[in-house]
């Protein structure tokens, strides 16, 4: 009985990790100028963050519920600092419809917060009996953005 | 689209798990019927090709909704992205639709010829085997769009290979068929169009899995009779065959077999008649996708043969839903088990009960239901079915 959840969300994730390597492949196949754009700084600052979450959502697996609302301030936190990235990206002038660079970083990245989004809510609500399947979720979703921040972020300062 | 595709994932996921971890007690992976097989590989399938779809559709909806780039030439985007993109979902789903017609006619093929399915090893291997070769053929959809010789020499030479597991199948089922007491019900008569059918279809994809064939195919209506061949004489066919075979277990009545046999000819003959003269009005040259044609030799009569055939298939797929309405309520009874079968949703009520046994089924080979109707010559004794 408890190996179906986690089995159906590895599915899942399966399925996701295809639909992400194809955005991912596509920001890189156009490898368009427009990445000084980017404020690695910020950006590393988002990866600690969520990857601190990692740590916080694996002890949260053994049943305790603080360390569950540390992940879920640590999710947050990684919205509230990609959100003040599109803010600054848009006052420079790189929005979806401006350039390639626009297209594919704000498709990229944005469809990754909006799972990290969705994420946040469904470990508000969830049953302890899930969270073996959510963590598993959570973890992907980290590995994700760090797959992003290497490519976008790191990658095109070079 | 987008939610299609999310809710077809969600099933594949469901389907997945549930023939991984609920089968019953005995029921090891070597003894699954081969349908279960069948829809174990194409739910997995659904996992890793339909987010490719999904990808294709949320960079598409960003460059309709949101003004983004992707796929705009004119801005810097790439419209050949989207091609590949589609088909490394397009190629797949053609199996992902073909995959569980396998399997069907896998079940129905043994329980009409009176033999156990000749080399289930083969069955479920190819199957997987398709399922992995079918995400290597994807730009033989894209051999007009000049990728470069090397390209095309390795996606067709991929192409090709995809019909030796196919081929295996097909051998395998008339394998089943040869030396079997055969028994000609609408079920089976559609299972052995199927084949037919099928083959056609199969053969045709060969021949413009050959990149300079396809140049000369391309956009043709020989494509035309190429899918319909593969996605009616395949898929529809077993479909149909499966629809004689289960309805029974579904609705608790057969359906009427002298119908059945109308329905069976009027579609066969109608679909014949329709789809096999597009392969000439392919190589003729008449283009697909363009609603008229230009007045050459052959075109006027060919089109109007495919027309007549049109007609009589609709009368044929007429004839079966009046045979579905009225067997739903005056047909006969069919009992538990009126094709004398060997899996195990024969051996329950038909319709099933809410939970579907009442006791938990003891499994033991392959055909589990002919082991307790042969106690004294069951099949894990014979065969070391239990293996």
């Amino acid at each position: 009985m408890t190996q179906r959840g986690p089995l159906g969300m590895a599915m899942f994730l399966l399925s996701e990790a295809v639909f992400f390597f194809l955005l991912i492949l596509a920001f890189v196949y156009f490898r368009s100028a427009g990445a000084a754009n980017l404020n690695l700084e910020a950006g590393a600052l988002d990866t600690a963050g969520l990857l601190a979450s990692v740590f916080s959502m694996w002890r949260a697996t053994a049943g305790d519920r603080r360390w569950l609302a540390i992940t879920i301030g640590l999710g947050a936190a990684f919205l509230v600092g990609q959100g003040i990235q599109y803010l600054h990206l848009i006052r420079d002038g790189v929005t979806m419809s401006q350039g390639l660079f626009g297209t594919t970083f704000f498709t990229l990245a944005g469809v990754h917060g909006l799972h990290v989004l969705i994420g946040l809510v469904v470990l508000a609500l969830v049953p302890s009996t899930a969270i073996r399947a959510m963590a598993l979720y959570w973890y992907f979703f980290a590995c994700v953005w760090l797959v992003i921040f290497l490519v976008a972020y790191v990658g095109n300062v070079a | 689209m987008l939610l299609i595709t999310g809710g077809s994932i969600g099933a594949a996921i469901n389907l997945i798990v549930t023939v991984t971890t609920e089968r019953a007690p005995g029921m090891t992976m070597r003894l699954v019927p081969m349908f279960a097989w069948g829809t174990l590989v194409t739910s997995i399938m659904i996992v890793v090709a339909l987010p490719a779809l999904a990808a294709s559709l949320v960079m598409l909806l960003s460059d309709r909704l949101l003004h983004a780039r992707f796929f705009d030439a004119a801005q810097g985007g790439a419209p050949l992205l989207w091609q590949h993109y589609f088909w490394i979902f397009g190629h797949p789903e053609v199996y992902i639709a073909v995959l569980p017609a396998f399997g069907m006619i896998s079940e129905i093929i043994p329980v009409f010829s009176r033999k156990p399915i000749f080399g289930y090893p083969f069955v479920a291997t190819s199957t997987v085997a398709i399922a992995f070769l079918s995400y290597g053929v994807w730009v033989h959809h894209m051999f007009a769009v000049a990728l470069g010789r090397n390209v095309l020499a390795v996606f067709a030479a991929a192409s090709m290979l995809i019909a030796v597991p196919t081929g295996m199948k097909i051998f395998s089922w008339i394998a089943t068929m040869w030396g079997g007491a055969i028994r000609f019900t609408t079920a089976m008569l559609f299972a052995v169009a199927f084949l037919l059918e099928f083959t056609v279809g199969g053969l045709s994809g060969v021949v413009f899995a050959a990149a300079p064939v396809d140049w000369q195919m391309t956009d043709t209506y020989f494509v035309v009779a190429h899918i319909h061949y593969v996605l009616v004489g395949g898929t529809v066919f077993a479909v149909l065959a499966g629809v004689y075979y289960w309805f029974p277990k579904i609705s608790g009545r057969l359906l009427d077999e002298k119908l059945g046999r109308w329905n069976f000819w009027l579609i066969v003959i109608g679909f014949n008649t329709t789809f096999f003269v597009q392969h000439f009005l392919g190589m003729l040259g008449m283009r697909r996708r363009v609603f008229t044609y230009p007045d050459l030799p052959w075109f006027g009569a060919l089109n109007i043969i495919s027309t007549v055939g049109a007609g009589i298939l609709v009368f044929g797929v007429l004839l079966l839903f009046a045979n579905i309405a009225m067997s739903l309520y005056f047909g006969s009874v069919a009992g538990d088990d009126p094709w004398n079968a060997w899996t195990l949703e024969w051996s329950t009520a038909s319709p099933p009960l809410l939970k579907n046994f009442e006791e938990l089924p003891e499994v033991r080979s392959r055909r589990p239901l002919w082991d307790s109707k042969h106690p004294e010559a069951p099949d894990w004794l014979a065969l070391g079915g239990g293996a």
